[in-house]
């Protein structure tokens, strides 16, 4: 159990600036997801917590103690790896035993810690067994089983599931909450599939070429995305971004804060029929109609710009394609955006 | 992966590519072998005018002939120290190498050199640094208070040929315990970290274990080399010498035969050194795969 804490953290590689500078606190039992695209850092800033990376400048305390200059082994974290990294000589007991050892931890302990993480894990008749003769989502089990038996004060998952099934990957990922939820240990996990992070985090850290882009709750950041990046990379299919020029009745653009020149609307909050109350509207033509299930995305191709933004309908619309077609959008729906400095026009998020 | 398969129906052909190969193996391997097995059963006249079939005296009188008993002990003693040394180094640059980032690939291909140096050229090389008279080794162990005469001295004699093959048996197994060190994944290493273990800890309980099979391998290779590869080597540092401490089976087999011109003896001993190939390749084939530990 420990409160992590990261100040000003910054990471080079050689004149490459990796993370530019990260500040963030996570609460006791809180578990952190950061998430962004590949190369934003994430790894990076998980790994420098770890030990595993040096650290340019900057600080990083784990239950109050600056471990900045600590060996990986001194700053009682577990890490779950991307490929699980499981010992392949080792049996999974002798996995899950190795970190207790090397610790001095005596016989006993060891083994009530192995029993209770094989029951927590469901992984008892598998103990004698060597790594290679387990399935992905075995070895996944066991790599997590590793990180509890050491009861650490912090858990680092670095893409655990990414090497799994689509299937698997959704069970692991509800166990994973639960485990967490029931351990209530401090948690950062790396990931860049944005549904994973939604569903897995007490907060939500994006991150873009090593900077934070948002901090805040599932809902807050899908809610009121901070950025132009966090709007299009948060939600899927992802928010329409349209220039405020391509809107065809105008005279509602009047009442949108000062300096907006991009709106975002979420392809649910784009509509066929007209809107009650102060709403704009949008002329293109069917481009596309994709059906799945529930549910059709419907592409349009803006008449005045050439863009194509997507609307999610319920059921399935009876639309030609290249039909022409009117979008509308209740102003309350719409995330206002300037496109130089890439922030929300309204009043700004918090946390940045 | 789509191969292309291309079908010849003439049947003799297979058999013509095949024969140039089989006819360099049968002349110059199975025949000149046959010919060992035949000669160890047989006693030939001082002049070379008649051979007797004597059946395995040749065996039996080398197996009492202390001279042979000697060899023996000497090979292994050798083959032993060659391994350990030259397996134990190669393993130690190979780790340091391995450490080290930007000058990784200078090291490797200087490392490597050695290997391209001839037997011969290594043994003349050595026996000049060591030389008694005007070598550079003596003269600065002479500053230690190390007398160095490897003319008189066995003990002495055999650790130059022990420090020559094992120099230059060192670039073989560094590049395959690089190799075999790139193919341990870096996260083992770092989970490992995590997990509390020092490095020299996670050497020998995670990257040793998983090196294994390289090392068995390289092993077996080192065994084979020290026991047959080396006679080049003897040859031109101490002919066997000084008073047959430095005699092992494969220089033996050369002495006996074509500078005392014993032919049946000689011809059984290479018998006896072609049954320890035998026995040694087949543990390879048998082993080597089977040994992987994951």
């Amino acid at each position: 159990m420990a409160t992590i804490n990261l100040v000003d953290l910054k990471k080079n590689y050689g004149n490459v600036p990796a993370v530019k500078g990260i500040n963030l606190q996570v609460a006791d039992g809180e578990l952190i997801v950061l998430v962004g695209p590949s190369g934003c850092g994430k790894s990076t800033l998980l790994r420098m917590v770890a030990g595993l990376e040096t650290v340019t400048s900057g600080r990083i305390e784990i239950g109050g103690k600056d471990v900045v200059k600590a060996e990986p082994a001194e700053r009682d974290i577990a890490m779950v790896f991307q490929n699980y990294a499981l010992y392949p000589h080792m049996s999974v007991r002798g996995n899950l035993e190795y970190g207790l050892k090397n610790r001095g931890t005596p016989r006993g302990e060891i083994d009530r810690r192995v029993q209770e993480a094989a029951d927590i894990l469901e992984i008892g008749p598998l103990l004698d067994r060597k790594p290679r003769q387990l399935s992905g989502g075995q070895r996944q089990r066991v790599a997590m089983g590793r990180a509890i038996v050491r009861e650490p004060a912090a858990f680092l998952f670095d893409e655990p599931l990414s090497n799994l099934d689509a299937k698997l990957r959704v069970q692991m990922r509800v166990e994973i909450r639960k485990l967490q939820r029931r351990l209530k240990t401090t948690s950062l996990y790396v990931t860049h599939d944005q549904l994973e992070a939604m569903t897995l985090a007490d907060r939500l850290v994006v991150m873009n070429g090593g900077l934070v882009e948002q901090i805040g709750t599932p809902t807050e950041v899908y809610d009121r995305p901070a950025t132009l990046f966090v709007a299009g990379f948060i939600g899927s299919p992802p928010m329409n971004l349209i220039e405020v020029s391509s809107v065809a009745n105008k005279n509602s653009i009047g009442t949108l804060p000062a300096k907006t020149d991009i709106i975002g609307i979420r392809p649910d909050a784009l509509f066929i029929a007209p809107q009650e109350g102060a709403s704009i509207s949008l002329k293109g033509s069917v481009e596309l109609l994709e059906p799945i299930g529930g549910e059709s995305h419907v592409h349009v191709r803006l008449d005045s710009s050439g863009q194509s933004v997507v609307l999610s309908i319920p059921g399935r619309p009876h639309l030609e394609e290249g039909a022409d077609i009117t979008l509308h959008a209740r102003l309350a729906d719409i995330h206002p955006y300037n496109s130089d400095t890439g922030r929300r026009t309204d009043s700004p998020v918090a946390n940045l | 992966m789509q191969t292309k398969r291309t079908i010849f129906p003439n049947k003799l052909l297979p058999y013509a590519l095949l024969a140039p190969q089989l006819a360099v193996t049968l002349i110059f391997f199975i025949w000149p072998a046959g010919q060992a097995v035949k000669s160890s059963f047989e006693r030939e006249d001082p002049f070379g005018f008649r051979t007797t079939f004597i059946w395995f005296e040749n065996y039996a009188r080398l197996f009492s002939e202390p001279g042979y008993v000697n060899s023996l002990t000497k090979t292994a003693i050798f083959a032993i120290s060659v391994t350990l040394l030259s397996m134990s180094l190669s393993l130690l640059l190979a780790v340091a190498v391995n450490r080290v980032i930007r000058t990784n690939r200078a090291y490797t291909t200087l490392l490597v050199w050695p290997y391209a140096v001839a037997p011969v050229v290594v043994g003349i090389l050595w026996w000049f640094m060591f030389n008694p008279t005007i070598g550079i080794a003596p003269y600065l162990l002479r500053g230690l208070g190390i007398s160095w005469n490897h003319r008189v001295d066995g003990t002495q004699a055999m650790i130059l040929v022990v420090i020559a093959a094992s120099w230059k048996q060192i670039s073989y197994n560094f590049l395959f315990f690089v190799a075999g060190l790139q193919s341990v994944p870096q996260a083992l290493n770092e989970a490992a970290a995590i997990d509390g273990a020092g490095p020299f800890k996670r050497f020998w309980t995670i990257v040793f274990p998983l090196l294994s099979p390289t090392t068995f391998f390289l092993l077996i290779v080192n065994i084979n080399y020290a026991m047959f590869d080396t006679f080049g080597l003897i040859d031109a540092t101490t002919n066997g010498g000084p008073n047959q401490a430095t005699n092992i089976l494969v220089y033996k087999v050369y002495a006996d035969g074509f500078l005392g011109l014993n032919i049946g003896s000689s011809a059984a001993q290479s018998v006896v050194l072609m049954l320890i190939v035998i026995a040694l390749t087949a543990i390879q084939f048998r082993y080597v795969e089977r040994r992987v530990q994951y």
